[in-house]
């Protein structure tokens, strides 16, 4: 991926048929994205699978001998798909995403089909009330919410404590999952009804108003007619919510101080963090995100096939 | 560097584009010194009384000027000097805690200052110096300690009508006298995260986790000693005697701002942090001895506390070490850091400080710095600290974290801990041998 | 049929209000579960705004939405914080996010329209990679970007922070399928006949119809880099270059002897979010969300 144009045309003969020389103005017109491209993400890449193979050992003996790095092949490949902590944070992590995918999603079909409704009011307010949460950061959000959970600063368990219940456990337990899940949910809800609902506004009014003509009520539309025609926005949405789900780190990073529950690697990139700067061992940190970005590669592409058979099937 | 210089040239051009001040900054200013003129060097330090002693030092070295930068607490900082030692731009000067000063020199980050140092080491207690010498080599000049103490809501106590513990087995006494006159309420707390706090309680009866023989390091981290800690705590949290929950969380802070938290066995430096949480408590709160494990035993260790060590990076050793002496046992320094509730680790900082009046949570406790000076004088003779304090810190939290989740006994947590520690070095290539 | 293949105007942008339709009378099931999802994101950021007006004491001994007296006291404070720290953060997150996007923004239609509207050898595979790094976890790349950047002398600059957030494949992937669908093939190559430079063809022809897909590109843009946290955190070491995450976080994670400042990290939390709600609020009229999802088969 080096700057330099790929001086070889693929199979693809028909590509040049305007012209029979190569045209220079798209190479110049990409020159600055892939420079930024080659040097952000290609040579980090690079770097990172260079220093995956290589470890940080004592040379020179004694008690205080320096640390130098050396090669040590596979070992750190090795040593990420047999530990036990960052195995189980992927156990979590499907825990979490299973709650937060599908209900990142639901919520937002489901504002986006009543914004789109006829039969709703307070639209304006609402679209912009739920979009609001994008606009602050994970950190902030983990931060608020955090204060929203523990017992005696927590709303809620001011009113269950006032009923005599008790406060409300948000923090330990099973619990804990959906609570680190719901400032996720809350955070990614608004951004991804405005895509559903602008997918929404694309359909054709004819074909909803054929529809309703036949005597169709206005949920049997949503269901039945909205819903298949904004497939490609829901496969676009779950897609980015699990590639979220993946790359989870702030909020349980941010709230681990505040409970006994969240172990530092609660999820894999924390395991990647508390490795690579806490426990200082950049190698082994660089193998487990080669593997993850590799896992990541894997899901997306095996989705988006299983998506793309399924959703238009018929029309690509 | 020409290409360095040249950056952060543009980079300060942006930036006042923006209208922003651009202060401080220069960080390449210390690298492209050299010639004539006078020095910068670039000092990363955390915590408020930082910037009264770098400004005393600017004001009595025209020619060695300091830029201080606070790059995060000891966990951030640490974290961010490794890597910029690698990255070879590691400031000249930087604090970093006793506890993870061995990390720092395996990890190249700390130079051996030992020819620059023998006309201090005489302003320190031998005990504190020990935390900066290791091998015979120097690495550090001493600036704050904390020996551990108590910090206790006097109010409170006498609302209830309860002693002050002195020994642990009064503590696990008064414990439950709290619970029994007031439900709600709880002698302290104990936070599972806290591995300094444990490490100082295991070393105060006698612990020693990390010891160097010969070419060999020994690890015993759960020996009896330390063993015996956790079972003391892990019997007060069976009994609901003490709750387990971490520290200084909105949580813990509501608490003790509604007076349910009695106590906090911690630090010297404890009457600055409750003054940060309840300054409306100010005048409540008193300081004493912590706890010991057997009557009439008074040696303590300590739980943070920091020293001031220059980088393998810096060009400018000398006035680097300088520096770190300077701010560290004149006066001037000292002054300033007693002003901003530090505990100085020098002695004639420690002798400043009983012309001081008592810090602003304990006004009412007359004699606050003559009790401090009584408990710093008596520290147990040398802890030692291992290359991999980092390892050991965070296996410990989440283990004892799991520990209480779980409900599973505090001593396999220990047996966690020294696993990975000792597994840790082994894979390091260090020479180990579990104690 | 469906938006796909046509992100342009088939219906009216989000904004104006669906008059087309036979207006039924609002029902009240819908309409309260619409405002239940509207209570639910708004109590938190109302709870920010409450807090904020809480002195330190209050903040841990009132009712949790009970406003405080110390919001004066309270930004007092936060302005005066490391001698104007804070404003210094919000001068660099609008440095970071808003030169970042603007380039980013550039960067990703010119990519964007070469990819759609000329024809060369390379270009699938130029595609195919950044649809790659579209599926990327950009936070594994953070690592050994600062490696990246210490090897360049420039950690701990506003540059390491600036110039990954360029970069952005989403960005491009987007103004390509904008511009596949934005600027029809004849208009271009009129402007070729009429012996334009490819580049004024871009600049003159292309951009003004690119430039509700770039309106977006931005937003998203602006949004990341004004929320990225990881990055600068890696990145940075001094202070004085913190962006607001950054700035805000440093508030709470202090060493022993030194307590989280919570009540300046809320009322600091609340000053930040409110610009940037109010940026969002009014780019909202203007952006084309539809693009993303249209995108697909684009």
């Amino acid at each position: 991926m080096s700057t330099t144009a790929p001086a070889t045309a693929t199979a693809g003969a028909p590509a040049l048929r305007r012209r029979t020389r190569v045209p220079l103005a798209p190479y110049l017109f990409l020159t600055p994205g892939l420079v930024l491209f080659a040097l952000f993400l290609v040579v980090p890449i690079g770097y990172a699978v260079w220093l995956s193979l290589r470890g940080l050992r004592i040379s020179g003996g004694g008690p205080f001998g320096r640390r130098e790095e050396v090669f040590v092949g596979f070992e750190n490949y090795a040593a990420a798909l047999t530990s036990a902590d960052f195995l189980s944070g992927f156990g979590r992590l499907a825990v979490y995403g299973a709650i937060a995918v599908p209900l990142t999603l639901g919520l937002a079909l489901l504002f986006a089909l009543l914004l789109d409704a006829t039969t709703t009011a307070a639209k304006r307010f609402s679209r912009t009330a739920i979009f609001i949460p994008y606009a602050v950061p994970g950190v902030i959000a983990s931060l608020l919410w955090g204060f929203l959970y523990l017992p005696t600063t927590s709303p809620v368990s001011h009113v269950t404590e006032a009923l005599g219940w008790g406060s409300v456990p948000f923090l330990s337990g099973a619990a804990l999952f959906g609570s680190v899940a719901n400032i996720a949910i809350w955070g990614g809800v608004g951004f991804n009804m405005i895509i559903i609902y602008t997918s929404l506004r694309g359909i054709p009014s004819e074909v909803q108003e054929a529809a309703r003509i036949d005597g169709a009520s206005e949920t049997q539309v949503a269901l039945r007619i909205k819903v298949p025609l904004v497939a490609p926005a829901l496969v676009l949405t779950g897609l980015f919510s699990l590639i979220g789900t993946l790359q989870v780190y702030g909020e349980p990073t941010t709230l681990r101080p505040m409970t006994t529950s969240i172990t530092q690697t609660w999820v894999p990139l924390m395991t990647i963090y508390r490795d690579a700067f806490t426990r200082d061992d950049l190698p082994l940190a660089a193998a487990a995100s080669v593997l993850l970005a590799l896992g990541t590669l894997v899901v997306s592409v095996v989705l988006l096939r299983l998506a793309q058979r399924r959703a238009f099937g018929d029309a690509a | 560097m020409r290409r360095r210089t040249l950056a952060t040239a543009a980079a300060a051009g942006l930036v006042l584009a923006l209208g922003a001040c651009s202060s401080g900054g220069g960080d390449s200013a210390g690298a492209d010194g050299g010639g004539d003129g006078p020095i910068t060097l670039e000092y990363w330090a955390w915590g408020t009384a930082q910037d009264g002693m770098v400004e005393a030092w600017n004001a009595a070295h025209p020619d060695v000027q300091v830029e201080k930068t606070d790059a995060g607490g000891s966990t951030d900082s640490s974290a961010k000097l490794l890597t910029a030692t690698r990255a070879e731009n590691a400031p000249d000067v930087a604090v970093v805690q006793y506890d993870t000063l061995p990390a720092m020199i395996v990890g190249g980050v700390a130079a051996d200052i030992g020819e620059h140092t023998a006309d201090v080491e005489g302003e320190f207690n031998p005990g504190v110096w020990s935390q900066v010498e290791f091998d015979g080599a120097v690495y550090g000049v001493p600036q704050d300690v904390g020996p551990q103490a108590m910090v206790y809501n006097q109010a409170r106590f006498a609302e209830l009508g309860i002693p002050v513990p002195t020994t642990w087995a009064e503590f696990a006494t008064v414990a439950e006298q709290v619970k029994q006159k007031d439900p709600a309420s709880t002698l302290a707390t104990f936070a599972p995260a806290e591995f300094g706090g444990f490490a100082a309680m295991a070393q105060q009866n006698g612990a020693q986790w990390w010891s160097v023989d010969g070419d060999a390091w020994t690890v015993s981290i759960d020996d009896e000693p330390s063993r015996q800690v956790a079972q003391y705590w892990q019997d007060l949290v069976d009994r609901d005697v003490i709750d387990a929950e971490p520290l200084l969380t909105p949580e813990w802070n509501a608490k003790l701002a509604a007076g349910k938290v009695l106590s906090w066995p911690s630090a010297l430096w404890a009457n600055g942090v409750i003054n940060g949480v309840v300054p409306e408590q100010a005048g409540q709160w008193a300081l004493a001895p912590i706890p010991a494990w057997q009557a009439g035993q008074s040696a303590v260790s300590f739980q943070g506390g920091s020293a001031v060590v220059v980088t393998t990076s810096s060009e400018h050793p000398e006035e680097a070490a300088e520096f770190a002496k300077w701010i560290n046992t004149s006066k001037e320094g000292s002054a300033a850091q007693i002003e901003a509730g530090q505990y100085p680790a020098s002695l004639v900082g420690q002798e400043l400080t009983l012309s001081s009046a008592p810090p602003v949570q304990s006004p009412q406790q007359a004699d606050y710095w003559q009790v401090a000076q009584r408990i710093a004088s008596s520290t147990v003779p040398e802890v030692s600290w291992g290359p991999n304090v980092n390892v050991a810190n965070s296996a410990f939290q989440d283990a004892f974290n799991a520990a209480v989740t779980d409900g599973t006994p505090f001593t396999e947590a220990l047996a966690t801990v020294q696993e990975a520690v000792v597994a840790d070095m082994e894979k390091s290539g260090f020479t180990v041998s579990a104690g | 049929m469906s938006a796909v293949g046509t992100p342009v105007g088939t219906r009216p942008a989000i904004g104006a209000p669906a008059a087309r339709r036979p207006r039924q009378r609002a029902r009240v099931l819908p309409t309260a579960v619409l405002l239940v999802g509207a209570l639910y994101c708004l109590v938190p950021v109302a709870w920010v705004l409450v807090a904020s007006t809480k002195s330190r004491g209050e903040l841990f001994s009132t009712f949790t939405f009970a406003p405080g007296t110390g919001l004066l006291d309270n930004l007092g404070d936060l302005f005066a914080y490391g001698d104007g720290a804070f404003l210094l953060w919000c001068a660099n997150s609008l440095l970071y996010a808003g030169v970042g996007a603007v380039l980013s923004t550039l960067v990703s239609a010119m990519s964007g329209y070469a990819l759609a509207k000329f024809r060369f050898p390379g270009r699938d595979a130029i595609f195919y990679a950044v649809l790659g790094g579209v599926l990327l976890p950009g936070i594994t790349l953070a690592i050994p970007q600062y490696l990246l950047m210490s090897k360049l002398g420039l950690m701990g600059s506003h540059w390491s922070v600036l110039l990954p957030s360029i970069i952005s494949p989403f960005g491009i992937y987007l103004s390509r399928v904008y511009a596949a669908a934005a600027v029809p093939e004849e208009v271009v190559e009129a402007a070729r006949i009429d012996g334009a430079s490819e580049w004024r063809t871009f600049t003159a022809v292309a951009v003004p119809m690119l430039l509700p897909g770039m309106v977006t590109v931005f937003m998203l843009q602006f949004v990341g880099i004004w929320n990225n946290f990881l990055l600068p955190f890696v990145m940075l070491s001094d202070e004085h270059r913190y962006p607001l995450t950054v700035g805000l976080y440093s508030l709470l994670a202090k060493g022993s002897g030194e307590p989280a400042l919570y009540s300046l990290a809320i009322v600091g939390a609340a000053v930040s979010i409110l610009p940037l709600i109010a940026l969002l609020l009014f780019l909202q009229r203007f952006w084309r969300m539809d693009l993303i999802s249209g995108g697909l088969k684009g």
